[in-house]
């Protein structure tokens, strides 16, 4: 279970990243990027399909459970390999690699559960279906909102 | 040891937002989400997420301190109550009960402001007020006089059945964001969002229609969409008829205001005036959601009663997804002001200046010589100490050498009295000017009730113990009272809410065992009362049962561009700060993502100036000035700059002129010129 952005909903409190940082130990793996003065989006592990932060790490630290992008430090050489092959720049690398790991352990990643606007969920669905969902209401108005 | 989970409130915002705090062996070790919070559902801010952060915080107040020379000596309890009572008891003597004045804390709980407020009157003292001054009093002065009730209308989450949201004069997206959630909930069942503010904010992220209008020109935005409204008929006649009283009036005064003459004061342009006053008054339930846009003016108490003008005309009032709300700024204040920390208020709203007050609380109290208000306001208590009228002040958990206006003026006034007792968690600037600090607690140590912005009263629990011998606020004030020889046994929060109950009328039916997950929103009159979400559904509190229409002049900002200093200085809040920054400015989360003093500045005057993003630049205004970093922006307009106030730099500028009414500083509206500091 990925997380997924509405980007029309972010209102860049940076939330999101303050309880990241709480919940890793003051490590934190998401980054609000803000767009001049006009928007914001969170930038984070994608838990790419075919994650090339996978395929470059020689060691296995870096693998594929499922839809997930897993970690295992134990593996990690901290080569920063991931964080070259990284097409968002969402793994960085000091001594070790670090990325986000949806916060195994807690029924929902700390970010979506803090997110005061609902713009991260864990339901791939959700932004598509509030954006049909609008764009029927404008229809059923003659096209005007 | 197992880990405990201790449900409080954040001290914060005033949106109430609930987290539980993680408990081992006696340390906090987490923040857990709330999810079943009927406003927060869960979701805490960056605010919030990083609140425990102050709590074992190196620089914490841990003992008892009096002034030795130009430092401080720590000294034992004993003697610091002593020395308060000292203090006190000497003005008290040599000049009278009214030479002392209380600042009351809108972050402490309502049982501790209760108890303030009840040690300022058995002392005599007529002049106990709170920050509220500094934000919302023209809510409480113009909402009275209009609607009978000076709180928020709705509930929070109720703000998802609006079909249009009027979001005027607030940043709610930074500084309350969960009420985002409910407003984007609006959004996905079809609402339209109308944001009028100075300055492009993330709240304006989320406008459908957004009119950028010149600081301190609400009341002309406002009067023209009432004419829009007027004129075209989209007004509420049966409403009017049934509800109101003055119509007739506002519709004469505002016969003019055209929105070709609102679009000339505003600067927003007369067919944006148009399409929001057809989408508010036309959608079949709006809601108008204000903050310290409206209020911090001259001409704030104006503001407020063009803001309810608007609600009255429509009948957008009294059902669900309609209303006024004023969002407060502190986890507290609403309680603060519910407790009667006002100059001109005793507890439950009852005024200070009328006899039967007195009659009542004599006999509630069992005391002879209460003091008949108004007394002095926060902003007035200043003046007074610098012309010598108070001699004697007890400030709690407030910082008014950051947060009031010309603030140097400020730190002038607090060194100019007899004697200063501070009491607060950290080395605030106030508390620098002390002559006896007592070290409180901060809200996970201590339990009570708060009351957020919707009035919600809700339970706060304590998780931990103070630091050192640092007490509990509602102990601090219970020895100072008794070493006065006044009977203050209160030995827990419970006792002192079942007094409130007694004699607070919009809490006659709350006590601590009612105060479960989601608390009681007040009125809540008996024990069987399940509380009042939604004010003004029959009828309004105030003669006849008719609410009052007030027609409002426009009347220009004190202070304007001027050749000498050629732009407008308007100031607010960022996302990760919070008020004067006393706790946020040490939270090293937030402050490491907002570390300094910023003015944002629009690029084409910027490049007048010869200024980069990020030069250092001095701001100078009629009272002082200060560096900043300069941030350009084309979110403000040309010749508009602004400045959050959470550093000390930004109320060294703004000025102490007052609303006639409300006695609220202006902090909006400042003239001001730039220059590059090399």
């Amino acid at each position: 279970m990925p997380v997924y952005v509405d980007v029309d909903r972010c209102i860049g409190c940076r939330s999101c990243e303050v309880a990241c940082h709480r919940v890793h130990g003051g490590i934190g793996h998401i980054h609000v990027h803000f767009v001049g003065d006009f928007a914001s989006v969170p930038i984070f592990c994608h838990h790419c399909e075919e994650a090339s932060c996978t395929i470059a790490c020689f060691s296995g630290a870096l693998y594929k459970d499922g839809e997930r992008t897993a970690f295992d430090v134990k593996k990690c050489t901290g080569c920063g390999l991931c964080s070259l092959a990284c097409p968002y720049g969402v793994v960085w690398t000091d001594k070790i690699a670090h990325k986000c790991d949806l916060c195994e352990g807690r029924a929902e990643p700390a970010c979506v559960a803090t997110c005061p606007a609902n713009a991260l969920t864990t339901d791939y669905e959700l932004a598509s279906r509030r954006e049909r969902a609008r764009a029927a209401r404008a229809a059923a108005k003659g096209g005007r909102r | 040891m197992t880990k405990v989970l201790v449900p409080t409130i954040c001290p914060y915002c005033g949106a109430g937002c609930g987290f539980f705090i993680a408990v081992e062996k006696e340390r906090a070790v987490g923040i857990e989400y709330m999810l079943d919070h009927p406003v927060s559902e869960g979701a805490l801010c960056s605010k919030g997420n990083a609140a425990l952060e102050i709590v074992g915080h190196q620089e914490r107040l841990t003992s008892p301190l009096k002034r030795r020379g130009d430092g401080w000596a720590k000294i034992s309890w004993e003697e610091a109550i002593g020395l308060a009572a000292k203090g006190l008891g000497d003005a008290k003597k040599r000049r009278g009960p009214a030479s002392i004045a209380f600042l009351a804390s809108s972050k402490c709980t309502n049982e501790e402001n209760y108890l303030i407020e009840k040690l300022a009157r058995l002392l005599g003292s007529p002049h106990v007020d709170n920050c509220a001054r500094l934000c919302h009093a023209p809510s409480v002065v113009g909402l009275n006089r209009t609607l009978g009730a000076a709180g928020m209308t709705n509930p929070i989450p109720d703000v998802a059945s609006s079909r249009c949201i009027f979001i005027i004069g607030s940043n709610l997206a930074e500084n309350h964001p969960v009420i985002s959630r409910w407003v984007h909930r609006a959004k996905d069942a079809g609402a339209l969002v109308i944001v009028a503010d100075p300055r492009e904010t993330h709240t304006s992220w989320m406008a459908d229609i957004f009119l950028q209008l010149a600081p301190g020109t609400d009341v002309a935005l406002l009067n023209g969409m009432a004419h829009v409204i007027i004129r075209e008929g989209l007004l509420d006649g049966e409403y009017i008829a049934r509800n109101t009283k003055g119509f007739e009036v506002l519709a004469e005064s505002v016969r003019d205001f055209t929105p070709e003459k609102a679009a000339e004061i505003t600067g927003v342009t007369a067919d944006e005036i148009v399409r929001a006053a057809r989408a508010y008054a036309s959608s079949p339930a709006s809601s108008i959601l204000y903050s310290m846009g409206i209020t911090q003016h001259t001409t704030g108490t104006d503001n407020v009663q063009a803001v309810s003008n608007l609600a009255l005309i429509c009948g957008h009032l009294g059902r669900s997804g309609t209303g006024v709300m004023p969002l407060r700024g502190q986890n507290n204040v609403q309680g603060a002001c519910d407790m009667g920390a006002l100059a001109e208020f005793y507890p439950g709203y009852r005024k200070a200046s009328d006899p039967e007050t007195i009659k009542y609380f004599s006999s509630a109290w069992e005391a002879d010589g209460l003091p008949t208000g108004p007394g002095l306001t926060a902003t007035e208590m200043i003046e007074a100490a610098t012309s010598g009228d108070v001699g004697a002040m007890y400030i709690v958990g407030e910082d008014p050498a950051n947060s009031d206006p010309s603030s140097r003026r400020v730190r002038k006034a607090l060194d100019a009295l007899d004697f200063l007792v501070v009491q607060d968690v950290f080395m605030t600037a106030t508390v620098q000017a002390a002559d006896l600090v007592l070290p409180g607690a901060v809200w996970a140590e201590k339990e009570g009730s708060f009351t957020n912005t919707e009035r919600r009263v809700q339970w706060s629990s304590k998780a931990l113990d103070p630091p050192g011998s640092a007490l509990s606020d509602r102990e601090i004030i219970c020895r100072v009272a008794l070493s006065f020889g006044l009977d203050f046994d209160y030995p827990d929060a419970a006792s002192v809410l079942a007094e409130i109950k007694r004699t607070v009328p919009q809490y006659a039916g709350i006590t601590r065992d009612r105060l479960e997950t989601g608390g009681l929103i007040w009125p809540c009159p008996s024990h069987d009362h399940p509380g009042t979400p939604i004010l003004h559904s029959s009828g309004f509190k105030l003669a006849e049962g008719r609410a009052a229409i007030v027609p409002v002049p426009y009347r220009p900002a004190v202070e304007v561009a001027n050749e000498d200093y050629p732009f407008v200085l308007t100031t607010g809040r960022a996302a990760v700060h919070h008020n004067a920054g006393s706790m946020t400015r040490r939270s090293p989360s937030l402050v490491s993502r907002e570390p300094d003093l910023y003015v944002e500045i629009n690029p084409t005057d910027a490049a007048k100036l010869k200024v980069v993003d990020g030069d250092p630049v001095t701001v100078t205004t009629l009272r002082g000035e200060t560096e900043a970093h300069a941030r350009l922006s084309v979110g403000v307009k040309e010749g508009v700059v602004f400045m959050p106030f959470h550093f000390p730099g930004t109320n060294v500028l703004t000025q102490e002129t007052t609303d006639p009414e409300a006695r609220i500083p202006e902090f909006k509206v400042s003239a001001c010129r730039i220059s590059r500091r090399d």
